[in-house]
């Protein structure tokens, strides 16, 4: 029943039609290594993405590459209408955007939480509107204060990260990457730092972010919730995208080695 | 010879003079202070930028930690006013002699701190769509102060007793003070306990008043200087958490009805 609300809903698009991120030929090197092999993948506005496979298998570094914490070494990006990166092989006359642009469109969450400790909750949403949108204070710190009450937290405005549980770390941060209206949100293994007890939380403020429509591009190892959520189900290894497919991939996979994977994992 | 034979009587005779000595003290200490932080703040950015400029700092630091402060004020007094053919006041020789020393100090300092903040932070600031600029200032800066805090007070009690050596170019602080005292009076023992007892005093105030600024520093706040600057904050956000609790009240009625 959900999962058809979900699928009717048509979040409001003011670009064409076409994916709202897409990977070509995505390679990445970190000096002589290269970890990426040509990635291709395409995002559909609303979709929800999950990246899984073994540790070292490239799945977050294609998440960072999406807004440019890792640059491409050859290949391209596009994130709503903005491209980046050398492009292919004799490729010419694309317009490159700016890495500001281009992370102006995305949000994205860490496993480390990595909120600024120096900082209550509310300013630590309120300051990357005031910094990257130019919002002034009072405005931030108002619509700062929605997305606090839309992850729960409106009555730990006042507090610091110190005071606060990681799951309620991760709900705040949650709300900072959703208060900049991002087009894509990206969530790095957002549950793996946390206390099993303090999972559930983490995950229900994800749904509920899921439910309004946003594109989530997600790594994680909870494969229940990747059950649940995943439009899009990405099985990578060593650079590569091994296999992917839609809902019920995790019982209909064809390759040997994401059926093994699943195995191991379940 | 016992510790009563001597003329204690002197140092309160003569406590204008060692009080006024540890006045210019701490106003040469102080103004080399805030020259120091700015340019050490300023190598230790460049310190840790892009090899080719990072090595100036590296020299500059290297050479500079090296220097006796001694050496340094009879360079700049009898030296570097000759080249450049201006007469520095004493005052002046000292500040610029004592900036030059403790800016690569300071900026050893600031480089730890610097390194000291998470990069993920950094990381996040980048993810949120803020500049470089805006997250040195607005997440980096902050926190690598807070650290570094201590240390810089440190340093500024090792500029103050520093500023000892420039006897040498007639500044008038607390040892050029008791020297002269000591030249009509004949008594140095007493008259150099009374000066370092003033440098120890020096020493502990600036320690206390580095204690209070470091507690404002302090999340969440907890000294009273700390609640006292945040107050006004806390009330601003009970007020909009108020405000945003009765809008989404209404909304919910608004859709009840």
């Amino acid at each position: 029943m959900s999962r058809e609300i979900e699928n009717m809903h048509t979040p409001q698009s003011t670009t064409p039609q076409g994916p709202i991120v897409q990977l070509r030929g995505l390679h990445k090197s970190f000096g002589q290594t290269e970890v990426l092999h040509g990635i291709d993948l395409d995002i559909q506005r609303g979709e929800h993405v999950v990246l899984f496979g073994p540790s070292g298998s490239g799945k977050s570094t294609v998440l960072r590459s999406i807004n440019l914490l890792e640059d491409p070494t050859k290949g391209s990006l596009k994130v709503d209408g903005v491209e980046y990166g050398p492009g292919l092989a004799g490729e010419t006359g694309v317009t490159r955007g700016t890495k500001l642009q281009l992370r102006r469109k995305v949000g994205m969450v860490f496993q480390q939480f990595n909120l600024f400790p120096h900082l209550c909750a509310l300013d630590n949403v309120a300051l990357p509107q005031r910094k990257a949108q130019g919002k002034s204070k009072s405005d931030a710190r108002e619509h700062a204060a929605e997305a606090l009450r839309k992850v729960g937290l409106l009555e730990r405005a006042g507090h610091y990260p110190s005071e606060l549980s990681g799951g309620q770390q991760q709900r705040v941060a949650i709300a900072r990457a959703l208060a900049l209206d991002p087009d894509v949100i990206l969530f790095d293994e957002p549950t793996s730092a946390l206390d099993p007890e303090l999972v559930g939380e983490v995950l229900k403020s994800m749904r509920e972010v899921a439910e309004t429509g946003m594109t989530i591009v997600v790594v994680t190892h909870e494969f229940g919730f990747a059950r649940e959520i995943g439009d899009l189900n990405v099985f990578m290894e060593d650079g590569r995208i091994v296999e992917s497919g839609p809902r019920g991939f995790y019982d209909n996979c064809t390759t040997d080695r994401a059926k093994e994977f699943l195995k191991a994992v379940k | 010879m016992s510790l009563l034979d001597f003329d204690w009587g002197l140092i309160w005779e003569n406590r204008q003079a060692l009080i006024n000595g540890m006045w210019t003290a701490l106003s040469v200490s102080t103004v080399a202070l805030v020259i120091s932080t700015v340019v050490g703040l300023l190598l230790a950015v460049l310190r840790n930028g892009p090899k080719a400029v990072s090595w100036i700092a590296v020299v500059y630091i290297n050479v500079f930690r090296g220097v006796p402060a001694l050496v340094s004020v009879i360079w700049v007094y009898f030296g570097l006013s000759l080249v450049l053919g201006i007469s520095f006041s004493v005052f002046q020789a000292g500040v610029i002699a004592l900036s030059m020393l403790y800016s690569a100090f300071l900026a050893e300092i600031f480089r730890s701190a610097l390194t000291a903040v998470p990069h993920g932070h950094t990381e996040a600031g980048w993810a949120l769509g803020m500049r470089t600029s805006q997250i040195f200032f607005s997440v980096t800066l902050p926190q690598a102060i807070k650290i570094a805090l201590p240390n810089i007070g440190s340093m500024y009690i090792g500029m103050v007793k520093d500023t000892s050596t420039f006897t040498v170019i007639g500044l008038l602080e607390v040892v050029r003070v008791t020297q002269n005292l000591v030249a009509t009076t004949f008594q140095p023992f007493v008259l150099y306990t009374a000066a370092a007892i003033i440098y120890v005093i020096a020493a502990f105030a600036i320690d206390l008043i580095f204690r209070l600024v470091e507690g404002v520093y302090v999340r969440p706040p907890k000294a009273l200087l700390g609640r006292a600057i945040r107050a006004r904050q806390r009330r601003t956000i009970e007020k909009i958490v108020a405000s945003t609790k009765a809008n989404s009240l209404a909304t919910a009625q608004l859709f009840v009805k």
